[in-house]
């Protein structure tokens, strides 16, 4: 797919460096789904940090994993059947990008939307770092003009919307600054769906209590 | 010709990296035909306390770092069929079996998690800089202004947000932003991708 925005290259950066919360992380995912020029990129992130920590100081292994290391290579291959149901990421099967099917299934129409203004419906998605949803916005309708405290960052999954920084269509990122206050309007017949994720002010160190945190909480 | 090859190689690199480098490439090719046990035990002493030391900076603990390492080559030991030394450097082919296998471990614990990291392209794609060693990438990061070397530890080693990065260096997020993009495409050029 020929997309015409793109996550910024700091994005995508720290998305390869696995360090983007995961809100985030949720939304560069569902662009590389259809997007070549950005898998490049992230590769290139991965490699950067991958060669950095092959110079990191080493932590030594116990000859007891060595010698159980050299004993296994001689054991036979199980046939393993994989663990994880395979769910179909082919576009006629559903509308909903794959990296979210796992989460909300096939289908946009299938999702219980909430009402929080006219024309403009919204799905929570649970994040443990930021926060992730759906928006749906009628045609014509103007989302409330925002800033954020953090990264925002918007993926058109239907339809298109125009604001100050221009038009965004299908599979299109916007990677706002923080600085910047916009007010997009859905601007086609019929209507638009976004996945937005913000980096709310919330976000817990360390990994333990990341994983203790409950969801959530919008 | 090749022993002008051979000239221009160690006056780019330190000599025993390049060779421990392009050893590890054909060692995994070699193995893939080979199966040739001592072989694949140089390369787990080399890769095995480097994942190790990478995996516990991800946050495990000695133990489980330990495991996961153990799982990691050997499906490196399974797997060298379907290596390419086309598309990937044999380290990040082997980083990446370990990170997809921490992150794995992750959702297992739990399993709600929003893991979007699953979502990591698998290695059907081609990295720009396929031959990059790593002794230049750290030569490529000390190259960088001070500012957007730090910026780059902070989101490689300490793995912070962007917004948390503009707090602990008193600096807009726009500006942090940009000083990554700067990085990114400064260490993309000098390590032979094109920006
Ligand atoms: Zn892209």
């Amino acid at each position: 797919m020929n997309c015409n925005h793109h996550p910024d290259d700091s994005t995508l950066l720290s998305y390869g460096a696995c360090s983007l919360p995961d809100a985030l992380s949720m939304v560069v995912a569902c662009h590389l789904a259809v997007c070549d020029h950005c898998h490049d990129k992230v590769a290139d992130a991965e490699q950067i940090g991958f060669g950095l920590m092959e110079q990191e100081p080493v932590k030594s292994i116990s000859k007891r994993s060595r010698d159980s290391m050299l004993a296994m290579l001689d054991e036979p291959v199980a046939e393993v059947c994989s663990e994880t149901p395979i769910i179909s990421d082919d576009l006629s099967d559903g509308d909903i990008p794959a990296p979210l099917r796992p989460m909300i299934g096939q289908w946009f129409s299938d999702l219980h939307w909430r009402t929080m203004a006219p024309g403009m419906k919204q799905f929570i998605l649970p994040a443990s770092q930021g926060k992730l949803r759906l928006l749906k916005i009628a045609p014509g309708t103007f989302m409330p003009s925002h800033g954020h405290s953090g990264s925002e960052l918007t993926l058109v999954l239907k339809g298109s919307y125009s604001d100050e920084l221009g038009r965004f269509s299908l599979g299109d990122v916007a990677d706002v600054d923080p600085d910047m206050s916009h007010q997009p309007v859905a601007d086609t017949h019929e209507g638009c769906i976004c996945l937005i994720a913000t980096d709310g002010p919330l976000r817990f160190k360390g990994l333990v209590p990341r994983l203790l945190q409950p969801f959530f909480q919008l | 010709m090749v022993h002008l090859r051979l000239v221009e190689t160690s006056m780019e690199f330190k000599p025993d990296q390049a060779a421990q480098k392009q050893d590890f490439r054909l060692i995994l090719v070699d193995l893939a035909k080979s199966r040739d046990k001592q072989l694949f035990m140089q390369l787990y002493d080399y890769f095995a306390p480097r994942l190790k030391s990478f995996l516990v900076r991800k946050g495990a603990n000695e133990e489980l770092a330990e495991e996961l390492v153990q799982e990691t080559l050997l499906s490196v030991w399974r797997k060298t069929a379907s290596y390419d030394p086309a598309k990937a450097t044999a380290s990040t082919w082997i980083f990446r079996i370990a990170r997809n296998l921490w992150i794995d471990r992750l959702r297992k614990e739990k399993p709600d998690m929003l893991s979007p990291l699953n979502s990591y392209p698998e290695a059907g794609y081609t990295p720009s800089m396929a031959a990059c060693d790593s002794g230049r990438l750290k030569d490529a990061l000390g190259a960088l202004p001070q500012q957007q070397a730090q910026l780059v530890y902070k989101v490689y080693y300490e793995g912070k947000s962007h917004r948390e990065i503009a707090e602990d260096m008193d600096m807009p997020i726009g500006s942090v932003k940009s000083g990554l993009r700067l990085a990114f495409d400064k260490l993309r050029v000098r390590i032979g991708g094109e920006s």
